[in-house]
């Protein structure tokens, strides 16, 4: 070692590592520093030796964590020296002393470059080294070309090229854009054929560092990926050194594995079939041993095959192998291991068809949540919470329920409302909805939110069915002797609400629930007590005739609270008393609750804006895409305050329970789940997600057993277009798309793409289109980016053209499915044919989940796309501006109304308009003379001129004249350049296009029922 | 009477427990491991002695290389419990003869388990006194001269009596009353010379070797004492000619009458056998500086500096002052120095950053200068303005007072009447004497 000799430096090391405290520690790195400026300062110079030691000490104490803020000239100064130990300090020290940013290292450059391309290889390793870790921008630029050479030069040894390949891919992340690449495929491929694994390790790291940014260059590298992780599985030609507890490279394995999945297909069959092969080895080839070292090797191996077999969309049988593989991890004794099994079995689910096969393991994911580890048990949670569909709903749920009472506090919050979201969504019937709630609030009423309640109140004021059921329910809980709050408050609310439809049951009087509910009043909170005082008014109501002996009790309760602190207590208590005073006014205004607007479950919501993690979040966002449990849809369109549905409106959409009696109308298109659960569908559904519904069962032609398998892919994929159609026969397409908001101003995009080649034309939250655009002459090429923004693929994807008669436009095939977070370019060629203000308009469709999203879209082809900006001279141009003498060639009109502008603005809109304004043209300093090319296929190219004439006094107003040689070109001009001017830029709808998008319609809020939800 | 303490460690500088004793159960034994990972080892080390952590409060304090840490969990009184803190140390050191370190605590395990057994009960603070201590306590193995008579007959009596103190039958041969006035000044200078703060500490120590039970009577200088002098003899006669002082803060030791003082304002007391300090005060007008220093320091560019500092002594050309220091921090970029003294000796100190300049005997109405030159190194951080530290210096003046108080009287009075030696010294010393620059 270089130390060896260097008394001074041990001998202060091991003084500093004597010190019994800090502070003497302080004091003695303090004295050191004091010393070696001293000696840095000495006129007389250090010898290499001195020197060397010197730095080297200021290197340990830098490492012991003191500021070092002088000495980098004799550091860096050291990397020139001749000798490989001073050398090796002076590149050790700028390494570690050193950042980008300091102007220091610019001295060093050269002398790194001279070690770099000299023939000595430990100085080119240390000159890599260095280069590899500080990286700069200069260094980049001044030794990219050389690191490269060195790293594809066939002279060098591999630990040189190894080092060079690190040292480049260092400079790459840092400066993509310094370390040219292009063309770079080829050497890569040449590079991956190499046959030591070290020098290929870290080709291949370099390899995924390229592919992460641009795949499409490196199709070539796939086969030879394919082919090393073929020799790697095979074990062929693997040195002993390379292999890790009998695993031949698992770094190169992963990382191989890695660069594939940045490809977003493999398509050669063969080279398909012998990644498969592999993978398959490698989930054969993988168990569970008692050696930890090789578990983590092979298992890392093992995943990383997994994620790339998710990514190949791999046959079922593999995918089923995955699972099997899974579960045997999950039922492992170490907890490592399990977790790793439940987490990668959660990320499964991502892939569809899987779901069968992980609900095998059910029984084991079950016990997993009773593990003493409590990341074992949250992913098994989450695992639980993104497997769960109509099928097991009812196990999970009661599971959970039954985990509930005995999980730990931290969990017990995200375990209820994930229980609360599971029932509502997958409930098999309503009566079981509710049980589940009621119990799930009398078993951890703490961690029950206000959300969870709600939701509950809200389906059961929905449903006419369930009302005696729930407030029997209620009336069951109330008796127990001690119970939460919440429950106190879900009881009441539902018992005054809906305790009169059991009035004739014994122990069901208004008098028994009045005195049952009134005995929990002592125990509750102020929130609680504007509920118990409501149930006390409508039982209160409900009591016909009045019962004097009640209604004194109530009266004195309410004489109570009317003084009481809190303003919505008071207020409650004087207004019912007030009311309860008016006899049959009472009647009309404490009515049954009117039903509540359907509308997206609190609940998801929280799930969803909640911090989740990764797991977790991709179980959430499966899950919404999922089809909604279809038996809890309700709708309603009732009219407030309790008043029968009058029949013009239709038959009511209502979800009954099924020991009900089905009145099916004959104009009604039901159709009986296997559940026994009936929809109806209204002729507006006012909810986007009940369109998904009604189209996934209408469309279904088969048995209605089919549907509980997977519905949403076996009915959306299939029936795109058609249920497309039927849904615009259903459903005014305005409203439909008011469902998914799109994001940002449509019509402003729209103009700013007038104005700009490139930009976004559309986004909403699950897509957005983008738009660039090419003209020449008379012909364009726009291309649509299609951009999914979800982790879902967004089928039925369609694009229609509907283009105006002066265009020709083609647009090619639109892909119907968009993978997740891929963006899909769809070329759109155009031909201008003639001049015409007329707009195409792009009718655009997908499908998200079951809700189907149709936009109308203007295209920016506009008639100032074909322009082309000219300057002429004034010979040129007086002669032609002469020759097109009056209409119809030439327009002359006086625009009023026009947005003021100065006049060197108005010049700059010209331009942005491709009309190039021609300065000294025109005497007149207030007018503006400007010309432009025109091309169609009728006119060729066309010259246009143009004067404007302003009024300096009123810039409102001003005389325009256009001139061409076509009557059509001209009156179209004139027309745009007018609308130009008088929509500046607030850029008003403009009435010629021929289906601009219908705003928005603004959701009715003013519903009395909403009105009052939001008082619940 | 408050808790002062639940439980008491003595760490080292590291953090190890040398000897620990838990008063009470209502803290854990491994409190004093929160205050090693929150306290010890962190920056807050010597920021604030009284620190809470998870409900207990640690009060500590440093005494040469051990850390003495007091744990309570309930409301303490924390003057009480520092107060018994340097009380016990005091009362170590003079069972151990004199030093207090790490080393002391290890070779004398046993006596201070037996001495923090006896003085502090429950977490009350009991009878610190060494003298008292001394009766019953006694060193292992080493045969106290009082222990070879018979157990002390009325150890309850003396510590519960009225002069607890003080032991009766005490004789010596001669009869001699030592009594020091030391005093430490506290200056903060400007860098153009006007006082920004300055007040003197002192105390008054005294040692006696006196038989039986003398009264003892002391006259200070104090304009209090005078005043009341004058007034209670209702005549000028014997009137005090010089310089009056006024005392703030006047603490004294339990054995001075305060009756007495409180109606005649005169200071007399029994004294405990041997040594103890009778009186503390605080003076912050009228003080007399020893040494005024004017230094001049220059930044020529970015790497040199000058440095010019001439002290000057202002008390009487007969005094002189001892160990000298002067501590002229400089920034820590510097990597040579150059100086010329024309007394003493001065050298730059890298750990420290200070060019120490060290003068032993420094006779008054003198004034010798240094001059430095510095060269930094340069660095590569940009140069931060150095923030100039304030020069520190420290100094010993013999019969020296800075408050100018001075002893008119000491009378002793004892039944036997005899005749005793009074000695009276003064010292003054420097206490946080800066000036800045």
């Amino acid at each position: 070692m270089a130390l060896s000799g260097m008394r001074g430096l041990s001998v202060f090391i091991s003084d500093v590592r004597n010190c019994q405290n800090k502070e003497q520690e302080r004091l003695r790195v303090d004295k050191e520093l004091g010393n070696v400026r001293t000696r840095f300062k000495n006129e007389k110079g250090l010898s290499p030796y001195e020197k060397k030691k010197y730095v080297w000490k200021m290197l340990y104490i830098y490492m012991l964590g003191y500021d070092v803020d002088f000495g980098h000239m004799e550091a860096v100064s050291l990397i020139s020296a001749p000798k490989y130990p001073e050398k090796q300090v002076g590149y050790i020290v700028t390494a570690c002393l050193l950042n980008e940013n300091h102007d220091f290292l610019r001295l060093a450059i050269n002398t790194v470059r001279n070690d770099i391309i000299g023939r000595n290889e430990t100085f080119q390793c240390l000159a890599l080294t260095l280069v590899g870790n500080i990286g700069g921008r200069e260094f980049a630029e001044s030794l990219a070309a050389d690191v490269q050479k060195l790293l594809i030069s066939s002279s060098c040894r591999p630990l040189v090229r190894k080092k060079a390949a690190l040292c480049l891919l260092r400079l790459y992340r840092k400066n993509p854009d310094v370390v040219n690449v292009d063309g770079w495929a080829d050497r890569m491929a040449q590079l991956l054929d190499e046959r030591d694994l070290g020098v290929l390790t870290s080709s291949m790291s370099l390899l995924v560092a390229l592919v992460s940014n641009n795949h499409e260059a490196y199709w070539s590298c796939l086969p030879k990926c394919v082919k090393t992780l073929e020799r790697l599985a095979r074990n062929q030609d693997i040195p002993q050194e390379y292999t890790y507890y009998g695993i031949p490279s698992p770094w190169l394995q992963v990382k191989t594995m890695r660069a594939l999945q940045y490809f977003p297909t493999v398509e050669d069959p063969n080279t398909r079939r012998s990644l498969f092969e592999v993978l398959q080895r490698i989930l054969m080839g993988t168990d569970v041993v008692k050696n930890v070292n090789k578990n983590n090797a092979s298992h890392a191996v093992l995943f990383e095959a997994l994620a790339l077999v998710m990514h190949l969309d791999a046959e079922k049988e593999m995918m089923s192998q995955c699972v099997a593989l899974l579960g045997k991890f999950i039922a492992v004794r170490e907890p490592n291991i399990r977790y790793l099994g439940l987490e990668n079995m959660t990320r499964m689910l991502m892939v569809t068809d899987v779901q069968d096969i992980i609900k095998r393991h059910q029984a084991q994911i079950i016990t997993s949540l009773k593990d003493p580890d409590i990341s074992i048990r949250r992913r098994a949670l989450d695992l639980l919470y993104g497997m769960c569909d109509v099928s097991n709903a009812k196990d999970i749920v009661e599971e959970l329920l039954q985990y509930l009472s005995s999980a730990d506090f931290a969990m017990r919050e995200e375990l209820s409302l994930k229980a609360a979201i599971l029932a509502e969504k997958f409930a098999p019937d309503l009566s079981w909805y509710v049980d589940v709630i009621l119990q799930l609030i009398d078993k951890a009423g703490d961690f029950v939110s206000d959300d969870i309640w709600f939701r509950v109140v809200q389906f059961v004021t929905n449903n006419e069915d369930l009302q005696s059921y729930a407030a029997a329910k209620a009336r069951e809980y109330l008796n127990k002797p001690a119970i939460h709050e919440t429950m106190v408050k879900v009881s009441a609310y539902i018992l005054g609400e809906y305790g009169h439809l059991l009035a004739r049951r014994p122990g069901y009087s208004p008098k028994e629930l009045f005195t049952i509910i009134h005995e929990k009043h002592p125990t509750v909170s102020t929130s609680t007590i504007p509920i118990l005082l409501s149930s006390y008014a409508k039982i209160l109501m409900h009591t016909q005739p009045p019962e004097p002996e009640l209604q004194n009790q109530i009266w004195t309760i309410f004489n109570k609270y009317e003084s009481c602190i809190d303003v919505e207590i008071q207020q409650r208590a004087a207004e019912y008393f007030a009311l309860s005073r008016k006899g049959a006014s009472l009647m009309d205004i404490l009515a049954e609750m009117p039903k509540f607007p359907e509308r997206q479950s609190a609940l998801i919501r929280k799930a969803e804006d909640a911090e989740v993690d990764t797991a977790e979040q991709s179980a959430i966002k499966l899950r919404a895409q999922q089809q909604m449990s279809t038996a809890l849809v309700v709708t309603d369109q009732r009219p407030p305050n309790g008043m029968p549905a009058q029949p013009s409106i239709g038959p009511l959409s209502l979800v009954k329970v099924p020991s009900e009696t089905v009145d099916s109308n004959p104009g009604d298109q039901g159709l009986t789940h296997p559940n026994g659960v009936v929809y109806k569908e209204d002729p507006q559904p006012p909810s986007q997600d009940i369109i998904g519904d009604l189209l996934g069962t209408l469309s279904i032609e088969g048995p209605p057993g089919a549907v509980a398998q997977s519905p949403q892919s076996a009915t959306y994929e299939a029936e795109g277009a058609p249920s497309a159609a039927d849904a615009a026969a259903l459903v005014p397409v305005g409203e439909e798309s008011g469902s998914v908001q799109p994001i940002g101003n449509i019509n402003e995009r729209f103009y700013a793409l007038c104005l700009k080649d490139s930009g976004v034309l559309y986004e909403d939250p699950n897509i957005q289109i983008g738009i660039k655009a090419e003209w020449r002459a008379h012909q364009g090429r726009l291309v649509l980016f299609l951009g999914n923004k979800n982790t879902a693929s967004l089928g039925s994807v369609q694009a229609l053209i509907l283009p105006p008669t002066h265009l020709k436009m083609e647009l090619s095939l639109v892909p119907e499915t968009i993978p997740p977070r891929a963006q899909v370019q769809c070329p759109l060629e155009v031909m201008n044919l003639r001049p015409s203000r007329d707009v195409a308009v792009l009718d655009f469709s997908y499908k998200f989940g079951p809700t189907m999203v149709n936009v109308k879209l203007r295209l920016p082809a506009v008639l100032n796309k074909f322009l082309q900006p000219i300057t002429v001279s004034p010979e040129e141009f007086f002669p032609q501006w002469r020759s097109l003498s009056g209409p119809p060639l030439k327009l002359q009109e006086v625009v009023r109304g026009v947005r003021p502008l100065p006049l060197p603005e108005m010049a700059n809109l010209f331009n942005t308009y491709r009309l190039t304004v021609c300065p000294g043209l025109d005497p007149n300093p207030n007018n503006l003379v400007a010309s432009t090319t025109f091309y169609s296929e009728t006119t060729r190219a066309m010259l246009c001129l143009v004067r404007i004439e302003t009024d300096p006094a009123d810039r409102t107003q001003l005389r325009m004249t256009v001139a061409s040689g076509d009557p059509t070109l001209t009156f179209e001009l004139k027309e745009f350049i007018k609308e130009q001017l008088v929509s500046i830029p607030t850029a008003p709808q403009r009435p010629q296009g021929p289906a601009a998008p219908p705003p928005p319609v603004a959701p009715a809020s003013q519903d009395p029922g909403a009105l009052l939800a939001g008082l619940l | 009477m408050p808790v002062a303490a639940s439980a008491i460690y003595f760490l080292n500088l590291r953090g190890d427990v040398l000897i620990n004793r838990l008063y009470r159960d209502d803290v854990g034994g491994n409190m004093v491991d929160a205050f090693r990972m929150h306290i010890m080892q962190t920056k807050e080390l010597g920021t604030c002695p009284v620190r809470q952590i998870g409900g207990c409060s640690f009060f500590y304090m440093r005494i040469s290389n051990v850390y003495i840490v007091i744990v309570v969990s309930s409301n303490a009184n924390v003057a009480c419990a520092f107060k018994f803190v340097v009380e016990a140390v005091a009362l170590f050191k003079s069972y151990f003869g004199g030093a207090f370190d790490e080393d002391a605590i290890r070779n004398n395990f046993v006596l201070i388990y037996e001495l923090l057994d006896e003085i502090m009960d429950f977490g009350y603070p009991q009878n610190l006194s060494p003298e008292i201590l001394k009766l019953y306590i006694t060193q292992e193995g080493v045969r106290s001269p009082f222990s070879s008579k018979k157990p002390v007959p009325n150890a309850t009596l003396q510590v519960t009596g009225a002069v607890g103190w003080r032991r009766e039958g005490l004789a010596y041969k001669k009869n001699e009353v030592f009594l020091d006035i030391v005093e430490s000044v506290n200056l903060l200078m400007s860098s153009k010379g006007s006082v920004l703060r300055c007040d003197v500490t002192g105390k008054i120590l005294m040692k006696c070797f006196l038989s039986g039970m003398p009264d003892l009577k002391l006259g200070l200088n104090d304009k209090i004492g005078l005043e009341k002098e004058s007034q209670l003899k209702n005549r000028p006669t014997k009137r005090y000619h010089g310089k009056t002082i006024e005392l703030d803060d006047v603490t004294f030791h339990q054995c001075v009458n305060l009756t007495r003082f409180n109606s005649e304002k005169t200071v007399s007391f029994v004294p405990p056998d041997g040594e103890f300090e009778l009186m503390k005060y605080r003076i912050t007008e009228g003080v007399n500086l020893p040494f005024r220093v004017l230094p001049t320091i220059k930044e020529l560019g970015r790497t040199r500096m000058e440095v010019n500092v001439k002290v000057k002594s202002v008390f009487g050309a007969k005094m002189f002052a001892l160990g000298v220091v002067i501590k002229i921090p400089v920034p820590k970029q510097t990597a040579k120095t150059s100086f010329q003294v024309t007394s003493g000796r001065a050298k730059y100190n890298a750990s420290i950053d200070c060019l120490v300049w060290k003068i032993r005997k420094f006779p008054g109405q003198t004034e010798p200068t240094l001059s430095a030159e510095i060269e930094l190194i340069s660095t590569i951080a940009e140069k931060k303005s150095w923030t100039r530290p304030p020069i520190q210096m420290e100094f010993q003046v013999p019969m020296f007072t800075a408050s100018g108080l001075r002893v008119r009287f000491l009378k002793v009075w004892e039944k036997s009447g005899y005749n005793t030696v009074e000695w009276v010294r003064y010292i003054t010393k420097a206490g946080s004497y800066e000036v800045r620059c």
